[in-house]
């Protein structure tokens, strides 16, 4: 008895507990585009690309899609193997949403000619470029350091530089030469060759092309810097490996590089080529350019030498940043390139308006289908009618602490066919109900004691439920598996709540019933559960 | 006492074998216009199937369909199919070829103009031809699929032939509630697909409760009654379960119905529910009125020369717990000899 009660009592405290929580914590179910509002696409790889791939352009589109700015929360994911579901709530611009996702990377090695300072909007217009560079070199000397308050000149041949491949020792660049280089001269002014009054026009990112010069930027370079760039003269496709290496010299991460072999050469040209300028110059640096933005511009090692260029097809940036940052350059550089054509199997917006009337249609829906059942169960079932009651809030107080929790952790959403799965399952959590009272009748009728009828009809209904629990389950299981887009999240719903109804049967159903057999609500008046089954107790009057 | 009463106390005595053939002439019935709708009318399939794009607006300027076309001639996609939706063409609805990202802008600008509408709030859904045949070959495989699992599932559990009376039944309600959309036109979607997927997994579920019971009864009762009186006496014991939990089950989906077709004006959500609705219906009804009868008369017919109450099957089927299958063996093995 008291054991019933304490374990009835945690049903309580974690079902309506969680559910407060949720409540109190406002973390609710995530909703899918259709409720929320937003932008679906669905984009699938040709077949037989691999996998790796798709991730990196996933990684891509997240890097593109934040570029747009006001997305809240975007969702992107691989699902079946080759195609992405992207996800964008609140994005009604589907043209920007879809040029972000659609899109294939464009990866090159670019010279750089030159740098430009073109000043953010609205500050004071035309500084030369002479006098930026003089300026930039000149902060660099006083301090004595690199990493200078001016990332336009210290990036460019600071930190990052490229060199033949760091497997043999020799040739591996010391960084320390290389990013002192910039500071010790005023080198770039002289040799920087268009002191231009007017100033240029940075390329549109979008427009850029790269067989042409343009002048482009990146994060890699100070607000109002840009770099005016020669033609690609090496593509991403013509990369074969890039992977984070440790640098041998300094234990710092490095990303090694191998060109295919069909590229080697011409990456040996272009490096003997930039290797002719002074190692202080800024034409010294090669421009890694992805979709329209400098990604990376590593300056060529001071041991570089203008007769052999970088040989072999083996080079090697140095990053002297973590190991994360080294992956995340050579995912990039892997991938930003191979360009993934993919095919544009759905794209679906939905306004919010449209999306928030359906969540009101499945909330009401639910909620009046809920009380619906809950009038129907108490006036067949009386006094267990509420015992089912109060199994149907426990059963939805699980289900929405479930839908917050896969929301807020796995980033599952709760979509309308979701909404239409919950509804079905609130049908198969009654069934077990019926079943079961169905049950304690057919035992009692029998001519069993109350207490054994609610036992032996627990044993027996359980099996009963197990059984047709075990056929919705396999349903939701091979559906999940084998079906795509909305069909998944109904299947999802409905396998959860399954289980969820198994579970509540067996920890909130039995001692429930179980209890209120013992107390005065089973055997006494027409609300009772033998006044419910019909038939009077042993030895006494019918009622009915 | 009154029929109400007796079902409340589980106390009917409908005899189900001996009325089967009227519950067969109206199933066949049933089906028979269900299958002639999907041969005349056809599924109206949806741009999810087809490929196509698909532009909803709600209509704030009460444009009609001339006008609209007339705004979609200079673009060429006055071909488009133009629907005006919701009570009084409160909506309107367009759907065309798959379209490339210009056009369809064009189209949506277009069609929210006519409309009244920011482009904003207009809702468009596109799908490729490839990935519509997609969707329904996956759905299709998974259909198979289950059902050869699901069949599995009750030829272990219960028997073979129970599993194939329970593939029958199913067939039945998935060829109904095909037959309402033919009937009624209502565009297929994903929803319906799923709406499908539902009634199939419910009607099995049904049947399972059914043949649960039945698997029970023949184990008590097996020695003393006809394999048809068996399943009478469960039938009758099922009744009530079988009504209260269409009841149940069929409260929340009048519920959605309700709320779909009347509040909101969500109409995926109101040929969802109806399509639930009547494969729900149909699910219950055929448990009853198709598996359980047509199980009996293929049994009774392999035991029809024994007549006699303890028959040799039927004290095998009666045995231990797991006598189900085993049973089957028993009782195949002289039926096959009589033919």
């Amino acid at each position: 008895m008291r054991r019933t009660l304490i374990q009835l009592f945690l049903v309580f405290a974690i079902s309506w507990g969680g559910a407060a929580w949720v409540a109190a914590e406002e973390r609710w179910p995530k909703l899918g585009l259709d409720l929320a509002g937003g932008t679906d696409v669905l984009l699938r790889a040709p077949d037989g690309t691999d996998p790796a791939l798709v991730d990196s352009a996933v990684e891509i589109m997240r890097r593109r899609i934040e570029a747009i700015g006001g997305v809240q929360e975007p969702t992107i994911q691989v699902v079946g193997g080759n195609s992405v579901s992207v996800q964008l709530p609140g994005v009604t611009d589907r043209e920007r949403a879809l040029e972000a996702v659609g899109k294939t990377g464009r990866l090159s090695f670019r010279p750089v000619l030159d740098v430009v300072f073109i000043p953010p909007e609205g500050s004071e217009p035309t500084t030369t470029i002479a006098a930026t560079t003089t300026t930039a070199a000149g902060t660099s000397t006083t301090t004595g350091v690199t990493t200078t308050s001016l990332p336009a000149v210290s990036t460019t041949a600071g930190p990052t530089t490229i060199a033949p491949s760091t497997t043999i020792p020799p040739t591996t660049t010391v960084p320390g030469t290389t990013t002192t280089a910039p500071a010790t001269t005023t080198a770039p002014t002289t040799t920087t060759p268009i002191p231009t009054t007017v100033p240029p026009e940075p390329t549109d990112p979008d427009l850029d092309d790269p067989t042409q010069e343009a002048i482009l930027t990146g994060s890699v370079l100070a607000e109002g810097f840009y770099y005016r760039l020669g033609p690609a003269e090496v593509e991403g496709r013509d990369i074969s490996e890039a992977e984070p290496a440790v640098n041998p010299s300094n234990l710092t991460w490095d990303v090694s590089l191998i060109f295919k072999s069909d590229a080697a050469d011409r990456f040996q040209e272009l490096t003997k080529r930039l290797a002719t300028y002074p190692t202080d110059s800024l034409q010294r640096t090669l421009a890694i350019v992805l979709d329209g933005e400098i990604v990376s511009a590593p300056g060529i090692a001071a041991d570089v030498s203008p007769v052999e260029g970088i040989a072999g097809g083996r080079a090697s940036i140095t990053t002297r940043g973590t190991k994360d940052q080294a992956s995340a350059l050579a995912s990039l550089l892997r991938y930003g390139a191979l360009p993934v054509l993919f095919e544009q199997d759905q794209v679906t917006s939905v306004s919010a308006s449209l999306g928030s009337d359906a969540l009101r249609a499945g909330i009401f829906a639910g909620i009046g289908g809920l009380a619906l059942v809950a009038v129907a169960l108490i006036l067949y079932y009386r006094v267990l009618g509420l015992v089912a009651v109060l199994g149907l809030s426990v059963f939805s107080t699980i289900l929405l602490s479930i839908y917050s929790w896969l929301g807020n952790s796995e980033g599952l959403s709760l979509t309308l066919a979701g909404v239409a799965g919950l509804i079905v399952a609130i049908g198969i959590t009654s069934d077990s109900y019926v079943v079961y009272f169905e049950r304690i009748k057919e035992e009692a009728r029998r001519g069993r004691g109350l207490r054994g009828s609610v036992e032996e009809g627990f044993r027996r209904a359980f099996r009963t439920i197990l059984t047709a629990d075990a056929v919705s389950l396999l349903a939701a299981g091979l559906l999940w598996a084998l079906a795509v887009g909305p069909v998944r999240g109904f299947a999802l719903a409905l396998g959860i709540a399954t289980m969820v109804d198994i579970v509540v049967a067996y920890l909130y159903t039995r001692p429930a019933t179980a209890l209120l057999a013992r107390t005065r609500l089973g055997e006494g008046g027409r609300f009772s559960i033998r006044g419910a089954a019909g038939v009077s107790a042993p030895g006494k009057a019918r009622i009915a | 006492m009154s029929l109400w009463k007796r079902i409340y106390r589980n106390e009917t005595q409908i005899d189900f074998i001996s009325n089967r053939n009227k519950g067969f002439l109206i199933s066949g019935i049933l089906v028979a216009i269900a299958l002639g709708a999907l041969g005349i009318r056809h599924l109206n399939l949806g741009v999810d199937f087809s490929g196509g794009t698909v532009v909803e607006t709600e209509n704030r300027s009460g444009a009609d369909t001339g006008e609209i076309r007339d705004a979609l001639r200079p673009l060429g996609l006055d071909a488009a199919t133009i629907q005006l939706t919701g009570q009084g063409g409160t909506g309107i609805r367009v759907q065309t070829q798959p379209l490339d990202p210009e056009q369809e802008q064009t189209l949506v600008e277009a069609v929210a103009e006519v409309a009244g509408v920011p482009t904003q709030e207009a809702n468009v859904s596109s799908v490729g031809a490839t990935f519509g045949r997609e969707v329904a070959r996956r759905a299709f495989r998974a259909l198979i699929a289950f059902l050869v699992a699901v069949t599995a599932f009750i030829a272990v559990r219960f028997d073979w032939r129970m599993a194939l009376v329970a593939l029958v039944a199913l067939l039945h309600d998935l060829i109904i509630s095909a037959g309402v959309y033919a009937v009624t036109g209502f565009e297929v979607t994903p929803a319906t697909v799923i709406a499908i997927l539902t009634i199939l997994g419910y009607s099995l579920y049904d049947t399972v409760v059914v043949y649960d019971k039945l698997d029970e009864n023949q184990k008590t009762l097996g020695r003393r009654k006809s394999y048809a009186e068996v399943v009478n006496v469960s039938m009758n014991q099922v009744l009530v379960r079988s009504i209260n939990t269409s009841l149940t089950t069929l409260l929340p989906i009048a519920s959605l119905l309700f709320v779909g077709s009347f509040l909101l004006g969500a109409t995926t959500l109101r040929e969802f529910a109806l399509a639930l609705f009547v494969g729900v219906a149909a699910g219950t009804y055929s448990s009853i009125v198709i598996a359980a009868p047509l199980l009996s008369l293929w049994k009774q017919e392999r035991e029809a020369p024994a007549q006699v109450p303890a028959s040799p099957p039927r004290a095998a089927a009666s045995g231990p717990r797991k006598g189900g299958p085993r049973s089957n063996s028993g009782s195949r093995a002289p039926g096959g000899r009589r033919r």
